[in-house]
């Protein structure tokens, strides 16, 4: 067995672990497990990573496990509930969404970075999302900011330039999909009504939460949480310009398949559209703006994610000194993983490189990379809390209800009622 | 024999259904087999004609994983798994139905309900138990919660039901000791009753994915389920490897089932022949 | 019939044989099992959990997400246990007759979709299922729809997604069991029925399914355990965003439930626990409800 599992592990890892094996017999010599999600987004760039210092430093190999996101979220709630800190890697991809809720229900689970890390680089929303008690946890990863993806070639059929996105309302949006629907036949949308990741987009982009600073619910009386409901739910009431969509599959194969005209979603989503096959046919506007409500922009959020550090890790002083030297100044690196892997790292000296300046000819030479660094900087910084996953299921279970005709202020008080009483 | 036409139309009816129940239950594996030969784009577009691109996936799975380790993971697994569990429960049904008393009929009465609380609630003393008794990352700490299977016991104790009594008595009259009559006598015997039960137990193992994910820590231990299930759950999916993946962790149960099959219905309710 | 006397030595002999088992189901399901159960009178979050006495039980009450999941349960193990326990003897019965041809054929087929990889189930119907899938399109095709069934979006339709996906995944595996105990039936006792001209469908009333009784009600409590644990389908076919259950709950199950509260939300292991047991006391009603009405005709 042990034989075979030393065997294996040579053929896995090829020439890597053949280093570290090597190197086993050598004082120094370390090995940094890290668990992310997609091995070709931020497992590719965490392998780009690991190279660049593995080249400055022989002695540190790195062990890169991926599953699927749920399950490793899975596996590390289920490891630090237990208490066992065996097994644990040394450095974990935490999506944003999810900080608040392990740095408060595992405490002394993470190590703080506050002063390896200079966090004035970042941008600021990120850092704020992983900062407790002026201790800030992360080393900020992908940004989620969103923009509107459209298909420029069905938009201008239906008589719209790009200098028609720029700067409109939600309202002026539903406006031009109904034109885009009635002249071109293509819905403007694919909406999955179980998702409620649109009004997390609404809600953050004027600044607003599901939760307050103290992390009590900000939800009936928060005009912007209204706002956001009602300006939804006029979408969903105006059934033609979408697309109904059940499943992620479903929903990006909206798009992909040249069905549905437009996207309102995160960056990350670059690489999936450039994946169609769809070169000059594409283009991006900054997302529409809420009416009527204070503190409304045209940038958002939505996902993104960010390195943790395991305080029971043993080669906690090398995978701090990796993140900082690496993810926290390489500012040439955050160029490759762009342009390899579609990667929009928060380090906004990064925005200065070459590569984000780059016009992009699939997007019929924008400069799309620069709009979104730019949108970036502008993002509203809000504190994600501890229950985003309870208030977006209790969100989810209102817009089938919201779709039908319902009224917001029901759905508000029924979302009040139960988030009260899942987050007791 | 008077009357021709009703039978003839009853025929007809029972293959008509038996075939529709068939396709129904075939065509996703069609539509597996189908999806492996197209473009993730096609599949995800619906596409149900076979298409070109069924070499590409291939070796875009091949590229993706390492297959000759993946699937020894899991038949190490399934097959190390399926054989203590044959052994332990079918000697505890056994014992449940050849040697009644009073106590083991309460004891039996109250795994049954044991059965019916959810793994999720158990998932988390026995992770603490595992890391305590230092088994992480093994497949002893896979393998061990499920070798006492209360459902593999309640199963076998229906089949011993009909274990010839007569065959235990001749075997005491010729003086062998109760472990030599199970050994010798009944499990020889109640084979069918070992396929069948192989089946189900090697297709829960093979299929475990809860227990699995949570235990193991390193990619070089990882089962061809957790692996397709990470295939499948990327940002950007390719459903072609998905279905190549699918295809390659649906085989081997197929493949034993076929194997086993004309036993398994011999022998679910352990009959003798 | 001095059924429980034994001699000392089988006494003896009966412990050796249920050791192992007894030793591992100690360590692996009575450990953890009354952990849990200690858990369930702990309230707080994550690590940080206090002694609560009955608050779990109090919350249970108030939580409408947990009379939700409840609902959903119970309206599936109604609704398709039955059809599916059916489905299954008729589908034996059928296969049953030693005239058929290709029985080795179907009764693979039949029995092949509860081995299908999970990953693929799931990726299949959702997408056989989709508002332009293949099983819409051949409905309107057949002209027995004239728009597209809403199977994910809408929550009645929702429902009923899921009672075929498990009615096609676990109908096969049901109907090997009715096919083996079929397969134990005296064939005199048929032929006796046949000559003496009783219908076919009165030998299959009055004769095959008192028959079967044992192993219907072995199916059914196996079946019932079965549904109120339901996970897979509702955490794979009707997700989306990673969140099972869609659309607005209507698929949320209790098991599901209790995943949520484990590994999705806010760790709350108590009251997670406490919806645990939730599912032992139903299973413990049921199991004896469904005992009784078997034992009652005898």
């Amino acid at each position: 067995m042990n034989r075979f599992a030393a065997l294996s592990r040579t053929t896995m890892f090829g020439l890597m672990t053949g280093a570290s094996l090597l190197a086993a017999s050598a004082a120094m010599a370390e090995e940094i497990t890290v668990w992310c999600w997609d091995p070709n987004f931020n497992g590719a760039t965490m392998k780009e990573a690991a190279a660049r210092y593995t080249a400055m430093h022989p002695d540190v190999t790195f062990n890169i496990v991926d599953f699927a996101k749920a399950d490793m979220e899975q596996k590390l709630q289920a490891q630090l509930t237990s208490g066992t800190t065996e097994g644990l890697p040394d450095i974990v991809l935490v999506e944003d969404y999810g900080a608040q809720k392990y740095l408060q229900s595992f405490p002394g689970a993470f190590e703080p970075l506050t002063d390896k890390v200079d966090y004035s680089g970042f941008a600021p929303y990120k850092v704020e999302l992983a900062t407790l008690d002026g201790q800030t946890y992360s080393l900020p990863f992908d940004s989620g900011v969103t923009g509107l993806f459209y298909r420029t070639d069905i938009l201008a059929e239906a008589g719209y330039k790009a200098e028609d996105l720029q700067d409109i309302t939600w309202e002026q949006f539903i406006e031009i999909a109904k034109v885009v629907k009635e002249k071109t036949g293509h819905p403007m949308l694919g909406i999955d009504l179980n998702d409620a990741g649109a009004i997390r987009i609404l809600l953050q982009s004027a600044g607003s939460w599901y939760f307050n600073a103290d992390g009590t619910a900000n939800l009936a009386g928060n005009p912007v949480f209204k706002a956001s409901l009602e300006t939804y739910a006029k979408l969903l009431q105006t059934p033609e310009i979408y697309k109904p969509v059940s499943g992620w599959a479903d929903y990006t194969g909206g798009f992909t398949s040249g069905e549905v005209a437009s996207v309102f979603t995160g960056v990350w989503m670059t690489g999936t559209i450039k994946a169609a096959n769809m070169s000059g046919q594409w283009g991006v506007a900054p997302l529409p703006k809420l009416s009527g409500v204070e503190g409304a922009t045209h940038a958002s959020n939505l996902g993104g994610s960010s390195w943790y550090v395991l305080a029971s890790s043993e080669e906690k002083a090398t995978a701090v000194d990796f993140l900082a030297e690496v993810w926290g100044k390489d500012a040439d690196f955050y160029q490759k993983i762009l342009v390899d892997n579609g990667a929009v790292g928060s380090l906004l000296a990064a925005r200065d490189g070459d590569a984000y300046k780059a016009s992009d000819e699939y997007f019929g030479g924008q400069a799309v990379w620069q709009n979104f660094s730019d949108w970036l900087g502008a993002i509203p910084p809000v504190n994600y809390g501890l229950f985003t996953n309870e208030v977006d299921a209790a969100v989810a279970a209102q817009l089938p209800g919201l779709a039908a005709g319902g009224s917001v202020d029901d759905a508000i008080a029924a979302i009040d009622a139960q988030v009260q009483q899942q987050i007791q | 024999m008077m009357n021709q036409a009703l039978p003839l139309i009853r025929r007809t009816l029972v293959y008509g259904a038996l075939s529709l129940a068939a396709f129904l239950s075939v065509f996703p594996f069609l539509w597996m087999v189908i999806g492996a030969t197209n473009l993730s784009a096609d599949i995800t577009k619906g596409r149900v004609m076979p298409g070109s691109a069924l070499w590409t996936n291939i070796q875009n799975f091949a590229a993706q994983v390492d297959l000759p380790l993946v699937l020894w993971n899991s038949t190490w697994v399934a097959v190390v798994g399926t054989a203590l569990t044959l052994l332990v429960s079918s000697m505890a049904g056994y014992a449940f139905e050849m040697f009644q008393s009073k106590f083991r009929e309460r004891l039996f009465g109250s795994l049954l309900l044991m059965l019916s609380i959810p793994f999720a609630a158990l998932m988390i003393p026995l992770f603490v138990m595992m890391s305590k008794a230092g088994l992480m990352n093994s497949y002893t700490a896979i393998i061990a919660p499920g070798v006492a299977s209360i459902f593999i016991i309640f199963y076998f104790r229906q089949a011993t039901k009909a274990f010839p009594g007569e065959l235990r008595d001749a075997a005491r009259i010729d003086g062998l000791k109760e472990w030599q009559i199970f050994w010798y006598i009944y499990m020889p015997v109640m084979r069918p009753t070992y396929a069948a039960a192989t089946i189900i137990v090697f297709m829960a193992n093979w299929n475990a994915y809860l227990w699995p994910l949570i235990v193991l820590q390193t990619n070089d231990m990882k089962t061809i389920t957790l692996v397709v299930s990470s295939l499948a759950s990327a940002y950007v999916p390719d459903f072609g490897v998905v279905m190549v993946g699918a295809i390659v962790a649906t085989l081997p149960v197929v493949i034993v089932f076929f194997v086993l099959q004309r036993r398994f219905v011999e022998g679910l309710l352990g009959s003798v022949k | 019939m001095g059924k429980f006397r034994l001699g000392r030595s089988e006494n003896v002999y009966a412990w050796l044989f249920l050791a192992p088992a007894l030793t591992l189901l100690a360590i692996f399901m009575v450990y953890p099992i009354l952990w849990s159960l200690w858990m369930s009178f702990q309230t707080g979050k994550g690590v940080n959990t206090q002694f609560g006495g009955l608050a779990n039980i109090y919350r249970l009450t108030q939580d409408p997400v947990f009379l939700r999941a409840l609902t959903n349960t119970l309206i599936f193990l109604i609704i398709q246990v039955p059809i599916m326990i059916v489905l299954a003897i008729l589908a034996a019965v059928a296969l049953n007759d030693p005239k058929l041809r290709g029985r080795a054929f179907f009764r693979t087929a039949i029995f092949l979709p509860c081995v299908t990889s999970l990953v693929a189930y799931s990726v299949l119907f959702k997408s056989m299922f989709a508002t332009d899938g293949v099983v819409n399109d051949t409905l309107m095709w057949l002209h027995i729809i004239s728009s597209p069934i809403p199977w994910l979006a809408q929550p009645f339709w929702a429902k009923c997604l899921i009672i075929i996906a498990i009615t096609w995944r676990w109908t096969g595996y049901n109907m090997i069991f009715f096919l083996a105990a079929l397969q134990n039936i005296d064939r005199s006792i048929y032929e006796a029925a046949r000559i003496d001209g009783v219908p076919a469908w009165a030998r299959f009333v009055y004769l095959t399914v008192p028959m079967l009784k044992p192993v219907i009600l072995f199916t059914t409590v196996i079946s019932t355990i079965g549904t109120l644990q339901l996970f897979d389908e509702v955490n794979n076919i009707t997700a989306s965003g990673g969140v099972g259950g869609a659309p607005a709950d209507s698929t949320l199950t209790l098991s599901l439930y209790i995943y949520n509260l484990t590994f999705r939300f806010m760790p709350s292991l108590g009251y997670a626990a406490t919806v645990s047991y939730v599912i032992v006391v139903l299973v413990a009603l049921l199991t004896a409800l469904q005992f009784f009405v078997a034992r009652e005709r005898k």
